[in-house]
């Protein structure tokens, strides 16, 4: 690397060397027949090409020695550097002035076209990079952008790019490469109005850094600084949205929440009481009433806890599934198992095809839609009517499930609004629930990337839920079929 | 039962361990109970208890410790006690040799059935050798591996009959998906939980009189399935 930039610049003063001897060798057996000036106009040629060709300095040397070769070959006395004649020493000086205005002339127009092209390619890249910064959010995205555009512009070594939020080096280009042991040529700190946001770090031992360059990494590393300072705005600006929205919800929950457990509680204190204060005779229907009755608002307040931790494990983004291939009649089948007594009152009929596919859910949560959606079926439609759970391949990529009831319709003005948190159509005196069953229903469909919604039919009411069938890209497994042996 | 069996109950929730104490010694059970885990280690020890009512959340040690720990010396069966969406926790209790787990809150005749199921299973278990197991119009014949309904008998593939051999040797105990795959497939298909489903529908409809009520192969949601002879009233999770 060294050798060959130190070949090109000898390559730079040499050629022009090279220039001179041939104009020289050229004109030397005409020199008798040609003019002084005009030898002096011809030398002026390589002077010229070769400060447009590589520059001041070699321009320059062309020029000093066009001059000596001019004098030295050209002017009487030959081979000496004395000059005998006036005019000739007039000759030598103008060629010697002109030569040298010339080259600077010429090089300072092309020096100027340099910084010029630079210029404008500093000012593409850094348009590229604030392009490519903007609409980021993540830093680590930020940091591998930024640690891309710089290894793009400048030749370096290793790059690193350290973030005051992430601790360590966010990103190192080459990646997968520890950083070299030495301390690192050039550090720019990114500096933003909230404080340092990071350090870029950069090695090359050779060539050296020069002043250009350094001031554009500090250009670079400003608008990463901006590009991060940028993003944690928008996350704290998201996470205050999300605080005054956890707040509106933790006000509904108290509300809800006073009303809805101390229905229960003070139905299980009054059972609780009067059996013991021993009014009620052993033997009494009461005594297995008020039982009952404690058995029974002991399992709903369990029921409305449960209801409020997954509400709030869905509003806190906690609620993954654990998606397995599932036969779906089966968690229907659990479901209706352990709802029995609930359901006395009411037919449930399970309708689910024999070859329906396996289904990618989570097992738990999927019986807990189908628990909140049955249940919520026998709360509102009168005894002795049917409740129905359907499925269906919609078709290869989805299932349609329907959980239907005979109740009354729902006004279409409610149909979308019974998913959202806290909702009740009803006063909430006439029906028990937190209003939280049909927005977990709503959260867990969703979290396994279907959708959720209700609709009236001409006898009843229903409520429709999707599922994909696929899961990672994957179709649902076919198993081998295996013949009878036994 | 002779003599009144011994039940150690391991819980540090004074509430709980006072009512379990009251009801099972009402139910005719001789009753030790240790609010700590070191505490229930050298009790299970020093009386040999019948049985192992273990909550999971203790404040000395992890209530899986306990389980591994006691599982070192003793096949006394051992119930968990859990809080609902701990799914995991009572898998991997039940991976490290518990029988049974109890969701709370529960209903007495649940704890009740349970407790019944395992004192009766571990009646059974070093010594028997039993190669026929009846459960309701089920006749399993695990030395012949035949299997008969109503005294005809029910064809199953290889793979059937292993799943189903495996439920009826441990009948009565929880068995989680990872360990029923593990011993009926193979280890490098334990997270194939398909294969399980499927075979148990396929199995269900073979055995089960209603199969879409079994009263056999139950479906213990979001842990595994336990195999009952006999639909014990209150096993059925309310």
């Amino acid at each position: 690397m060294r050798l060959r930039a130190a070949y090109a610049r000898f390559l730079e003063y040499f050629l022009p060397l090279v220039l001179i001897a041939a104009v020289a060798v050229a004109f030397y057996a005409v020199r008798d027949v040609l003019d002084n000036t005009v030898v002096a106009l011809l030398f002026l040629i390589p002077v010229g090409i070769s400060t447009a060709r590589w520059g001041l300095g070699p321009g320059i040397t062309a020029a000093l020695s066009a001059f000596l070769a001019f004098n030295y070959l050209f002017i009487r006395p030959y081979y000496t550097f004395t000059v005998h004649r006036p005019s000739d020493l007039v000759v030598l000086m103008v060629f010697l002035i002109v030569a040298v205005v010339i080259s600077q002339l010429v090089g300072r127009a092309q020096a100027g076209v340099r910084t010029a092209t630079a210029r404008e390619r500093e000012a593409t890249r850094l348009y590229e990079l604030s392009t490519a910064l903007a609409g980021l959010h993540d830093n680590r995205e930020i940091a591998g952008i930024l640690a891309d555009q710089l290894v793009a512009t400048f030749l370096c070594e290793h790059l690193e790019i350290t973030l005051t939020a992430v601790g360590e080096a966010a990103a190192q280009r080459p990646e997968a490469r520890p950083s070299p042991q030495r301390p690192p040529e050039l550090v720019v700190p990114m500096q933003a109005v909230r404080g340092l946001m990071g350090e870029i770090r950069l090695w090359r031992q050779a060539p050296p850094v020069s002043a250009t360059e350094k001031r554009l990494v500090k250009t670079f590393a400003s608008q990463g600084a901006l590009a991060l300072e940028r993003a944690a705005l928008a996350k704290a600006e998201a996470r205050a949205r999300i605080l005054e929205e956890s707040d509106r919800f933790k006000s509904s929950l108290l509300s809800s929440v006073s009303h809805d457990l101390r229905t229960p509680l003070a139905t299980i204190k009054a059972a609780a009481s009067s059996l013991r204060s021993g009014d009620v005779s052993w033997e009494s229907a009461a005594r297995s009433e008020l039982l009952t009755a404690i058995d029974d608002e002991t399992d709903h307040l369990n029921m409305l806890v449960g209801n409020l931790l997954d509400m709030s494990r869905i509003e806190s983004g906690a609620l993954h599934p654990e998606r397995k291939w599932n036969v779906l009649s089966e968690i229907v089948q659990s479901v209706v198992a352990r709802m029995r007594h609930l359901a006395e009152d009411h037919r449930l009929l399970i309708e689910i095809p024999e070859d329906l596919p396996l289904v990618p859910v989570d097992f738990v949560q999927m019986s807990q839609v189908f628990t909140n959606l049955i249940s919520n079926s026998i709360k509102f439609a009168p005894p002795d009517t049917v409740v129905r759970v359907r499925a269906e391949a919609q078709d290869d990529s989805m299932i349609a499930v329907q959980v239907s009831n005979q109740g009354p319709p729902v006004p279409e003005a409610h149909l979308k609004g019974i998913f959202d948190k806290f909702y009740r159509m009803t006063a909430a005196d006439r029906v028990t629930g937190t209003g939280l069953g049909l927005s977990i229903c709503k959260g867990i469909v969703e979290a396994h990337g279907g959708t959720i919604w209700a609709e009236n039919l001409p006898d009843g009411f229903a409520f429709n839920f999707t599922l994909p069938l696929h899961m990672d890209g994957e179709p649902p497994p076919a198993l081998p079929k295996e013949a009878e042996g036994l | 039962m002779s003599a009144a069996k011994h039940i150690l109950v391991i819980d540090d929730e004074p509430q709980i361990l006072r009512a379990l104490k009251t009801i099972l010694v009402e139910k005719g059970f001789k009753v030790s109970a240790a609010s700590r885990g070191e505490e229930g280690l050298t009790l299970a020890a020093t009386n040999e208890p019948d049985l192992i009512i273990l909550d999971l959340g203790l404040p000395d040690m992890d209530g899986l410790e306990v389980c591994s720990r006691l599982r070192e010396w003793t096949r006394r069966p051992i119930i968990v006690l859990s809080v609902r969406d701990s799914e995991g926790e009572k898998v991997a209790a039940l991976d490290k040799g518990a029988d049974d787990y109890l969701t709370k809150p529960f209903g007495i005749q649940e704890l009740l059935a349970r407790v019944r199921v395992a004192l009766r299973h571990t009646a059974l278990a070093p010594k028997d050798q039993v190669t026929t197991v009846t459960a309701g119009p089920l006749v399993i014949d695990l030395q012949w591996h035949t299997v008969s309904r109503d005294g005809e008998p029910v064809k199953l593939t290889a793979t059937e009959f292993n799943l189903l051999a495996y439920l009826v040797a441990n009948r009565g105990r929880v068995l989680t998906h990872h360990s029923i795959l593990t011993n009926v497939w193979g280890p490098e298909d334990a997270d194939h939980t398909e294969y399980l489903r499927v075979y148990i529908r396929q199995l269900r409809k073979k055995l089960e009189t209603d199969p879409d009520r079994p009263r056999h192969v139950l479906t213990e949601p979001g842990i595994g399935y336990r195999f009952l002879t006999e639909a014990e009233n209150g096993v059925h999770r309310t």
